[in-house]
């Protein structure tokens, strides 16, 4: 899944250790998300939804190339 | 119209440093309350384990204290388990994933490593001395650790 995380998180001018301290995950689970190892489950989405102040597609978006 | 966005953009910063004061580190302090727990109970039981052991080898107690003995570590082992499963529960959903990865790995690499044991054991004989059942369960954290470290390196 592809994402702006990194682009979201660059505009607001936090680390991703401050991300990581307002969703309560590791600083890991941000990096290997915005670096596209890893997809979070639905809640964490959510809360970064909720937390950006936006849908959930604004930030996420399916890779239609990559098999899931 | 921008100094609306700006004030805007102000209270947002500020809600946010608001949220991480709240937070304070909690995640941080909750896995080094974590690791120290793990690292005495293991270090703990560990000492248990070879003191039951040195008495074991010493052979010269009676068989009922003998057993007594041999059953020693087991709840200071359920223990040390019971801490890392608790630990496990605290986690974030990617840690969580890491564990069940280290473990997926961990599970079918020793029963294959078990499995070619047993049939070397039939074509050749092993020795008791370094392939007996004392030996071959410590093999076990060692899978898991390369599990660890596999699951690791792929979300890096």
């Amino acid at each position: 899944m592809k994402n702006r995380l990194k682009v979201l998180r660059a505009e607001r001018d936090w680390s991703q250790e401050e991300l990581a301290k307002q969703l309560g995950v590791s600083r890991q689970t941000i990096n290997a998300i915005e670096t596209e190892k890893y997809d979070p489950s639905l809640p964490l989405a959510l809360k970064m939804g909720r937390l950006f102040e936006l849908c959930v597609e604004k930030i996420f978006e399916l890779d239609e190339k990559k098999p899931n | 119209m921008l100094t609306a966005i700006f004030h805007k953009k102000r209270k947002a910063a500020e809600a946010a440093a608001k949220a991480i004061e709240a937070a304070g580190g909690s995640i941080e302090q909750t896995r080094r309350v974590y690791g120290t727990r793990l690292l005495v109970r293991g270090a703990l039981w560990a000492s248990v384990y070879l003191l039951s052991r040195g008495l074991l080898e010493l052979n010269t107690l009676p068989p009922a204290a003998r057993v007594v003995i041999a059953l020693l570590p087991a709840p200071f082992f359920v223990y040390y388990l019971w801490t890392w499963m608790k630990g496990v529960g605290e986690m974030d959903e990617l840690e969580r994933r890491i564990e069940l990865e280290a473990l997926g790995f961990a599970f079918p690499a020793f029963i294959v490593f078990l499995m070619t044991l047993g049939l070397l054991d039939l074509a050749i004989t092993l020795s008791p001395d370094d392939f007996s059942l004392h030996h071959i369960w410590a093999m076990m954290p060692l899978f898991y650790f390369a599990g660890l470290w596999r699951a690791k390196k792929r979300y890096q």
